[in-house]
């Protein structure tokens, strides 16, 4: 019994919020906002890569790093703090799918060391979420087929040279990859809420061939799984930056002659923050240890992470903007950038009632 | 990371699941056939925790404890939680008294009142709140004056929960009105029967009459009852009121009332449906299952610390307070779900549950006031855990 953070795990997380706190500010970020997409710089891009980290939580046979996945979760969640764009936890989702997918050990390699940007694609313009509701079906033929439709949402397509496309093949759900430079490929910028990109990729006749389908049904479920709870990290570490910011802000900010924070009114808005915040981290390790022992809890634990996170990440924003009073309220101040981030990511893979329907799923199921 | 239980747990859970087949199977026949007064089956049931080597698990063997590893303290609250077995029926002193007594008491204290305490012998109740003293408990008035070998009591306690039928009183009283008043406060163990004692029932909001209040008119308590020294009675209870809450159990007992909710929302129905194929009481029952994974998560995450002799400190507030909270959103999911039946007496042929759903709202609404209110939680959480300025004038 011993369910806490290993060393590594623990250095890993400071480093990280290190790096951040040191090569990233929310200045950047608003950059993003007036110029869309907010980008990382090609020097920084290559230093985040050199962390080693989009391939932390593979195998070490796969050229990874032997991690659980809960030490990716930790990542995603000291970048979701410091506003530092979703590449990251793209990449970390990406280098996952491609060694579930048992995918060209080049390709991996390439991915994991930064050379190349992988984009998964799921959602399409349908309204809704999840595995389930994917429709685009591939025409098929001896060697491969021709891919026609759309998908929407793609996290960081502005960047990726290639996609992982969702389809429904005779078999079931399968990904099927397509270049960005493929013939019949168009990818057109959505602009993300917070700035960061996430496109429209349009395919007409886009060729495929049979070694460009990776994946089956089982294992895009557990990439959703995997990304969903990367999401909910991100909207952890983002309500925690907040609560840190606004506490700081209450410590000082004096009115009536003595420091905001004295007055309950105040103080208990932010205990109750910080409740919540407990309660989201609980959720976050068990989400992550159900699927790396693959319980059959997983699915419930990583929606109850989710539906938590995107409720927690959105009131946690919105309260330090409150709580910060007419300064909060300010484009100079980050919060807006919290609080943008944290709407986008609560709408990203699944809403709060979807997740809870996937929870209540579960309960109504005849295991449980 | 891993949440499992050494073989060697795993085994004393086993056998302990053996021990409540036999044990708690006849203590319910017992109870059921009606043949012995029910606070007497009750005592009789925490002697039978108590033989079978399942109370006092933290205690030192010389005054009736195990010694048990703190593993082997949750297998144990988690499988008592997990049967439905009652609460030993001392759950006070065992949880306040007993650990306060092991820390501060003299020896011959410990001897003379813990294996006792254990065995249901001395039931004992926690006089602690008054009426002007609750939040702020250290103001507490009932004054205690040395006289000789003894201490005068005068004064009023109240929300005294098992006050009518405790053998055993422990009390805070003021011995010195002039000093800061977390100085002025001694710690006295009072025997019920003393002379000038009267206690009274108090009926609670849900119907029931668990707790009492309590006067004292010149009560002569002798001064070898005085725990620790005279004035240091503040300091000796504190270092026990963070003890109370550690450990699944709390979660589990949770467990259970939304695995009842989830089995009466299957088995009412609402219109043409069943009320748990209504989307809003799926959505309903999915947040409270979230609530309570996120409490015992949070709770493996407590004991972790525990097991590797970090203390619990100001974090036990967060479990405190969320506990209650979800209790009494379990408490209020009930009435939603129930409907128009909500409302119907539990002797009524139309109750629900036979009033189960009832009890269960009010039972939950006790929780964020006892030990601790939810307001007072959420000070110690901004103070203790947040470090902001304090709020109020102390």
């Amino acid at each position: 019994m011993h369910f806490e953070l290993s060393e590594e795990q623990n250095a890993i997380y400071d480093l990280v919020v290190g790096f951040m706190a040191d090569k990233w500010s929310g200045d950047n970020r608003r950059q993003g906002l007036d110029s869309y997409p907010c980008q990382i710089p090609g020097e920084l891009l290559r230093e985040v890569a050199d962390l080693g980290f989009y391939g932390i939580s593979l195998d070490e046979n796969s050229g990874g790093g032997g991690e659980p996945l809960l030490t990716s979760a930790l990542i995603a969640e000291a970048a979701g703090g410091g506003l530092f764009p979703s590449l990251l936890t793209t990449t970390l989702v990406a280098a996952k799918a491609l060694d579930l997918c048992d995918a060209d050990s080049n390709w991996l390699a390439k991915v994991i060391s930064g050379q190349q940007t992988v984009a998964i694609a799921i959602e399409e313009p349908n309204g809704c979420w999840g595995l389930d509701s994917i429709e685009l079906t591939p025409q098929m033929d001896g060697q491969g087929g021709y891919l026609s439709g759309s998908k929407i949402l793609v996290s960081d397509g502005d960047f990726a040279q290639v996609f992982l496309v969702a389809a429904l093949l005779p078999d079931g759900p399968a990904f099927i990859r397509v270049n960005a430079n493929a013939e019949g490929v168009e990818i057109n910028s959505m602009r993300r809420l917070d700035g960061q990109s996430i496109v429209e990729l349009e395919m007409k006749d886009v060729r495929f061939e049979q070694d460009d389908v990776l994946g089956d049904g089982a294992i895009l479920n557990q990439v959703y799984d995997i990304w969903t709870v990367l999401i909910a990290a991100d909207l952890l570490g983002n309500a925690q930056s907040v609560l840190r910011m606004t506490t700081d802000y209450a410590k000082e900010r004096q009115q009536f002659a003595r420091p905001i924070g004295s007055f309950q009114a105040v103080a208990h808005r932010l205990a109750d923050i910080q409740v919540d915040v407990e309660i989201g981290r609980s959720l976050l390790y068990g989400a992550c240890l159900a699927l790396e022992e693959e319980s059959d809890e997983a699915t419930a634990l990583v929606s109850a992470a989710k539906a938590w996170m995107n409720d927690l990440g959105v009131n946690a924003a919105e309260t330090g903007l409150q709580l910060h009073g007419g300064i909060g309220y300010t484009w100079e101040l980050d919060i807006h950038l919290h609080l943008r981030q944290a709407r986008s990511n609560a709408v990203t893979l699944g809403d709060s009632k979807y997740h809870r329907a996937r929870v209540a799923s579960h309960l109504m199921s005849p295991e449980y | 990371m891993d949440l499992k239980f050494s073989p060697q747990d795993e085994q004393y859970r086993e056998r302990l699941r053996a021990w409540l087949d036999v044990n708690l199977k006849q203590h319910q026949a017992v109870s059921k056939a009606g043949d012995v007064e029910p606070v007497q089956a009750a005592r009789d049931w925490q002697k039978t925790l108590c033989e079978g080597g399942y109370l006092g698990l933290s205690w030192p063997r010389e005054y009736g404890g195990q010694e048990a590893s703190l593993t082997q303290q949750v297998v144990v609250s988690e499988e008592l939680a997990r049967s439905g077995a009652p609460a030993p029926i001392n759950t006070i002193g065992i949880s306040i008294l007993g650990p306060t007594l092991i820390q501060h008491g003299s020896e011959e204290q410990k001897q003379r009142y813990l294996p006792k305490i254990l065995n249901g012998e001395e039931l004992w109740c926690q006089g602690f709140s008054e009426p002007g003293a609750g939040s702020d408990l250290a103001s507490l008035q009932t004054r205690a004056v040395a006289e000789g070998d003894h201490f005068v009591v005068n004064g009023q306690k109240v929300w005294t929960s098992l006050g009518m039928i405790a053998d055993w009183c422990f009390l805070l009283v003021r011995t010195n009105p002039g000093a800061p008043k977390r100085e002025g406060i001694s710690y006295l163990l009072c025997n019920i029967k003393t002379p000038g004692i009267t206690v009274r029932p108090l009926r609670n909001a849900g119907g029931g009459s668990h707790f009492c209040e309590m006067f004292f008119d010149d009560v002569r308590i002798p001064r070898e009852n005085l725990v620790g020294e005279v004035n240091g009675g503040w300091h000796i209870a504190r270092s026990t009121l963070d003890n109370e809450r550690s450990g699944l159990s709390g979660v589990i007992s949770i467990e259970n009332s939304l695995d009842r909710l989830l089995q009466i929302s299957a088995s009412l129905n609402r219109g043409k449906e069943r009320a748990i194929d209504s989307d809003s009481v799926q959505q309903q029952l999915a947040q409270l299952w979230i609530e309570k994974e996120g409490l015992k998560y949070l709770g493996f995450r407590n004991l972790s610390d525990q097991i590797a002799n970090r203390p619990p400190g100001p974090a036990a507030s967060v479990g405190k307070l969320f506990a209650s909270r979800l209790r009494q959103k379990i408490g209020k999911a009930g009435f939603d779900i129930a409907g128009p039946l909500a409302q119907v007496g539990k002797k009524s042929p139309h109750s629900i549950a036979r009033g189960r759903l009832q009890a269960m709202y009010f039972d939950s609404l006790g929780y964020s006031i006892g030990g601790g209110t939810s307001e007072i939680m959420q000070n110690i959480i901004a103070e203790k855990v947040l470090g902001l300025p304090r709020s109020y004038e102390d």
